[in-house]
Parts: C-alpha cells; sequence; structure tokens
C-alpha cells in the first residue's frame, strides 16, 4: 500500500518530513482529540463491561502487533503466538507470586512492572529459539514449526510442568492485591484501562520507530524477497531473528499486562485458536499496517461482542443457545476469515486509507 | 522385545490410517498447490456422519458408503464455493481461508453433534484381541489397518489406470501442459478435494472405532502434517511412508517415554520430530527441491 497523497498546498522537502509521525495540522488536531477520547471521554462514560471490552480489545492490539511484525512486515508467518504471550504470563505470574522480592520493592509495587520487564525479555528469547528454523525454512514449513512451538509450548511444557510449581495442580490464582503498579493497586477495569492504553501507546510508537528505521527497511525488504535482500547486505538470518525477538517481546508484554485482568492464570487462556484468532485479526484488518491491526482488534472484538448481544435474547427461548455460543463464535470467525480473504483481500486498512485519500484530495480528486 | 513388537506393530496400523489422511492432503496440494490446515477437521466431519449413520442402525459398511459420499458432496462444494476464487492468490491468503475453513467446521460439528465423546455402539469389532505370533492387537486395530491398506490401493489403481486419474496426475505434473491437452483444471481441483475429504472421512471412522470419537480426533487428524513433511509435500509415496512412520515413531515414544515425563509425550513428539527434520531435510525424503530465483 503507498503512502496517502498530501492535502494540496502541502509539500516535503526533506526526509524528515516525509517520515514525521505527524504530519499536518490536521492530522495533528485529529489526534489530539483521539487522545482525549482515550484519555478523558471514554473513562467518564464507559461503564464496567464496555471498558472490559476495551480492555479486551487492547489485549488483542498487543498480542496481533507482534504478529503484524512478522507476517506484515517480515513475511515470516507464524501461527504460534499465543505461546510467547504465554511464555510472557507464566513468567510475570511466577514473578510476582514465587520470587522473594524484597519488602521494599513489594511496598512501593515495582515488582509487577519488572517483572514485565523480565516477562517481555524471557518471551522474546524464547521466541527467537523457535525462529531459528526460519533461518533453513521458510513459508509453509515455518508456519509448521511455529506451530509445533506452540504445542511443546503450551501444551507439553507450561500444561506438564510449569503449572506445577509450588504444588499448584492446574492454575495459578491471582489473589487481590497481587498485582500493583507504583502506590496503585490494579484492582478496577478503569485501572487495567489505563495500564492497557498506557502499554499499546508504548508499544505502538516502538514498533512505529522501528520500522521507519533501518531495522525496518531491513524487515521489509526480506519480506518483499529474501534472496535479493541478500544481495544488497542485509544480514537476513539475523534481521529475522531480531524479527522474532521484538514480536516475542511485545507478545510477553501483552501476556505479562493480561495477567492484571485475571484471577487465575492456567494454560486454557493460551490455545492454539488464540493464535489463529491473531492471525485472523490482523489479515481482517489489513496486512502490512499497525492501524490494520488496531481496526482488525476492534472489529472482531467488537462483532463478538455484538453477535454475544444478540444471541442473549434468543437464549430465552432457545436455553441451548447460550451454550453453544462457543461454537457459533467458532463458526463465525471461521467465515469471516474465509469471506474478508476472498472479497476483501486487503483488509479494512485499505478502505481507511481509499477514504482519506478521498478527503486529502476533495474537491479535485483526479 | 514383546513390548517392542507390540508397540511397532501398533504404530504401523494406526499409521496406516495417518497414512490414508495425508494421502488427501498430498492430493490436494499436488494437484492444485492449496495447503491445506483444514485436515482434522475434514477427519472429524466424517467420523460423525458415519457415526450418525451407524446409530441409526445402517450396517457398518453401509454407512461408511454414504459418509463417502456425503464427503464427495462436502469436498466439491467447499472447492467451488470457497477454494475457486483463490487461484493465483498469495501463499497465505490460501492457508488462512483452509483455517478458516477449519473453524467453520469444527464449530458446525460441535454445534450439531456436540462435544461429549460418543462411541459406535453396537461396536463395530469384537473387543477380543487377537494373537499374531508373540504380538497381541486389537481387533479395530487390525481391521482399521485393512481397511485403510485397500483404500491406499484403491486410490493409487485410481491414479495410475483410470482416465480421471491419469487426469490428475498430468495436472500436478504440469498444469499448462496438462490445460493444453484439454484436461479441466477445476474439474481435477475439485475432484482432489473431493477425494481428500473421502480419504479424511474413512480416517476419521476407523480412528474414532478405536478411541471413541470427540473433537480431539480433529487435532489426530493434524498429525498429517508431520506425516507429509517426513514424505515431503509433493510425493504420495512419501506420503503413505510418512504417516506410517509418525505412528510408530507415537507409539514407541508413548510406550518408552512416556514413563519419564508428566505425560503428553504422545501428543508432542510428532512436531518434536518434525522441527528437528525440518532443519536438516528441509525438503523431506522425496519432496521437490525448488531452485530459488530472483
Amino acid at each position: 500500500m503507498s503512502t496517502t497523497w498530501l492535502p494540496c498546498g502541502v509539500y516535503h522537502q526533506n526526509y524528515v518530513q516525509d517520515h514525521a509521525w505527524w504530519q499536518t495540522k490536521f492530522i495533528k488536531g485529529k489526534m489530539i482529540l483521539l487522545f482525549i477520547i482515550l484519555f478523558v471521554v471514554i473513562p467518564l462514560v464507559a461503564d464496567s463491561y464496555w471498558l472490559s471490552v476495551c480492555n479486551s480489545i487492547g489485549y488483542t492490539i498487543l498480542g496481533a502487533l507482534g504478529v503484524q511484525l512478522l507476517i506484515g512486515y517480515c513475511g515470516q508467518l507464524t501461527l504460534g503466538h499465543a505461546a510467547f504471550i504465554a511464555v510472557g504470563a507464566y513468567t510475570s505470574t511466577l514473578l510476582t507470586l514465587e520470587f522473594p522480592w524484597p519488602k521494599i520493592m513489594m511496598d512501593y509495587g515495582i515488582a509487577y512492572p519488572v517483572s514485565i520487564l523480565i516477562a517481555a525479555v524471557t518471551a522474546g528469547i524464547w521466541s527467537v529459539l523457535f525462529g531459528l528454523p526460519s533461518a533453513r525454512v521458510k513459508g509453509f514449513y515455518l508456519i509448521l514449526t511455529t506451530m509445533a512451538a506452540q504445542f511443546i509450548t503450551v501444551d507439553f511444557i507450561i500444561t506438564g510442568y510449569v503449572s506445577r510449581i509450588g504444588g499448584r495442580g492446574q492454575a495459578f490464582s491471582l489473589p487481590p492485591g497481587t498485582i500493583k503498579v507504583g502506590p496503585w493497586v490494579i484492582d478496577s477495569d478503569l485501572k487495567v484501562y489505563f495500564m492497557m492504553l498506557v502499554f499499546v501507546i508504548l508499544c505502538v510508537i516502538i514498533m512505529g520507530n522501528l520500522l521507519r528505521s533501518r531495522v525496518g527497511r531491513a524487515w521489509v525488504a526480506i519480506r518483499d524477497n529474501d534472496i535479493s535482500a541478500e544481495v544488497m547486505g542485509i544480514n537476513v538470518v539475523k534481521y529475522k531473528l531480531l524479527a522474532f525477538f521484538v514480536a516475542g517481546f511485545i507478545g510477553g508484554i501483552a501476556g505479562a499486562f493480561w495477567i492484571s485482568n485475571l484471577a487465575a492464570v492456567s494454560p486454557e487462556h493460551f490455545p492454539w485458536f488464540w493464535s489463529l484468532w491473531l492471525v485472523g485479526v490482523i489479515l481482517i484488518g489489513g496486512v502490512g499496517s499497525i492501524h490494520g491491526t488496531i481496526f482488525g482488534s476492534i472489529f472482531m472484538v467488537v462483532v463478538m461482542e455484538v453477535l454475544q448481544l444478540a444471541i442473549m435474547p434468543l437464549a430465552d427461548i432457545y436455553p441451548k443457545l447460550l451454550m453453544d455460543f462457543l461454537f457459533i463464535k467458532e463458526a463465525v470467525f471461521g467465515l469471516a476469515i474465509c469471506l474478508f480473504m476472498i472479497f476483501e483481500p486487503n483488509g479494512l486498512a485499505y478502505r481507511w486509507w481509499q477514504i482519506k485519500n478521498f478527503f486529502n484530495l476533495w474537491p479535485f480528486s483526479y | 522385545m514383546e513390548l517392542f513388537l507390540m508397540a511397532i506393530t501398533t504404530g504401523v496400523m494406526v499409521g496406516s490410517i495417518y497414512a490414508l489422511v495425508a494421502l488427501g492432503w498430498v492430493l490436494i496440494y499436488k494437484c492444485s498447490g492449496v495447503l491445506n490446515l483444514a485436515m482434522g477437521e475434514m477427519t472429524l466431519i466424517g467420523a460423525y456422519v458415519s457415526l450418525s449413520f451407524y446409530s441409526m442402525g445402517i450396517p457398518f459398511l453401509l454407512a461408511l458408503l454414504f459418509s463417502l459420499i456425503i464427503g464427495l458432496i462436502l469436498g466439491i462444494l467447499t472447492e467451488r464455493i470457497f477454494l475457486d476464487k483463490l487461484i493465483g492468490k498469495p501463499v497465505l491468503t490460501v492457508i488462512m481461508v483452509t483455517v478458516g475453513l477449519s473453524f467453520f467446521f469444527k464449530g458446525m460439528v460441535e454445534l450439531i453433534w456436540g462435544t461429549d465423546t460418543r462411541v459406535f455402539t453396537p461396536p463395530v469389532f469384537s473387543i477380543e484381541p487377537i494373537h499374531i505370533g508373540p504380538v497381541i492387537v486389537g481387533q479395530a486395530y487390525l481391521w482399521s489397518f485393512v481397511a485403510a491398506i485397500i483404500l491406499l490401493i484403491v486410490f493409487v489403481c485410481f491414479f495410475k489406470y483410470t482416465r480421471w486419474g491419469l487426469a490428475m496426475q498430468a495436472t500436478a505434473d504440469d498444469e499448462m501442459a496438462a490445460l493444453s491437452l484439454g484436461v479441466s483444471a477445476r474439474f481435477v481441483y475439485a475432484a482432489s478435494w473431493a477425494i481428500a475429504f473421502m480419504a479424511a472421512g474413512v480416517g476419521g471412522t476407523l480412528l474414532g472405532n478405536i478411541n471413541g470419537l470427540n473433537i480431539s480426533v480433529g487435532y489426530l487428524g493434524l498429525l498429517v502434517l508431520p506425516a507429509v513433511v517426513l514424505g515431503g509435500l509433493n510425493s504420495i509415496p512419501g506420503a503413505i511412508v510418512g504417516g506410517i512412520a509418525i505412528g510408530i515413531l507415537q507409539n514407541l515414544c508413548g510406550t518408552y517415554l512416556d514413563k519419564y515425563f508428566l505425560g503428553g509425550v504422545k501428543e508432542v513428539a510428532p512436531f518434536v520430530f518434525m522441527v528437528i527434520f525440518l532443519l536438516f531435510k528441509p525438503h523431506g525424503l522425496w519432496g521437490w527441491e525448488r531452485i530459488e530465483r530472483v
């Protein structure tokens, strides 16, 4: 997807202007409005239910950003990203619950933020481990190895071994008050919401900045044609592994963030379905664009919520529907992916691009 | 020693079922270039359909035949509705459509038949084990093996001696040449999906007879992926050998390694093996090695 057209009378004279974040006054105003809505209006207006919907949108965005980086920008197909999210979540949980933190760190709520950082790095390294085959294989074979990452990590190591640490059977329960950031105990949807906003904005900025640097251009070159990228002097293996690291890092942040919203962490939170869901999200949103990830996440989560709201009244008449909702959700998700791939292969981001161009060039759209 | 022999025998017999499903997978890939991740759900559908017919009181072989016919219809429909529009699209698009299909199928199966484990009642094969020399084999395993081998032979003969089979071989070999000789590529695509659906259905029915039928049979259908990677993506003998090898590997690991781990070795072993194998031989035993050019 090429860049958007600039409005009449706006010229770029150097590369710095070309790559700036907010290029015109209009965009600046629009973004400030967006921030006001996110930080002020939604917390004031939304009730607990809609805040939790927002939180799951944020979690989906954080998870899908890594997938977007791997598939959309580096061309490394992955179907096992939930494994890295699980690694992040479990590392953070274990560190918060089991690690003998000095009392002063617990009191000031440093333990959880530090554990997020460690979790992210661990997930990144774990991801590099399973990215190693990408040095030799690509395309469909890489899908298989990342799939294996999912089965090995979640179904074998975490279910069989990690879950047993500390004599627990299945799930790690997180007692209220365990998750503390600075002076605040994260115990309500509102606090999770603000934490989610911070993480999403941080990760989007990190990814955006990486993508407009040398690293990002190397990734795009590898995606477009890895042989010619190698000919141009890019160390393909190094950059592929770097992409896996960054993707795993963001996945780890997603996992470590999400435990603040859960009462207990168990392997069922990170099934293979979730990996496929994330890939579906970026395909529906648009491959190769960050705002595509965001659109896709919003679309999928909201559609599922609306579906649930639509089915609830029917459940009084057919009580079986309530039980079957999970299956309906699966079927609808599958069908949505198929239809999007067939009829709208460029995703929602492409429509957004068209709308932006239409207004930038209006009224002379030729 | 007896334990070893038994693990091998059971492995070969279960592996022959995997081989049957893997054959269907390879067929789709060879003929239309689609990398199909919905194979597990296709086994599920076939298995549930034949179970439904069987519980209506229809004899087992007839029920199997009906499920073959339904598999044929569903295969053609799937190809015509979804895959036909995707010819020439990027790999990821096509793979994700098959992933979408797998969700769709799975949701539908759960919606229609529920998630409880169902068994074929009355049991199709008697529970009496059979003694072959020192080895004891369950009858379900033995008959599944026989059925899978018969079907494999039927499919191989179909490709070698019938007009349609030859047309499919020609398309797999060189699509452009086949088109110029008057082979209808669309027919071949539809036929490959139909055959894959049928093979998967029979495989699922046999697997369901062994362990009872629930959603996890779909996971067993996923084991075709290590099998085809081992054999090479576009080799039919490779699929058969790979399927049997994965069956043996799974049973050996289950027999010998299970006591050292906390369970789940049987499920994970094929995938671990696949990753290691890919690092050394990315194109499998008999797959084509494509030379890449810029």
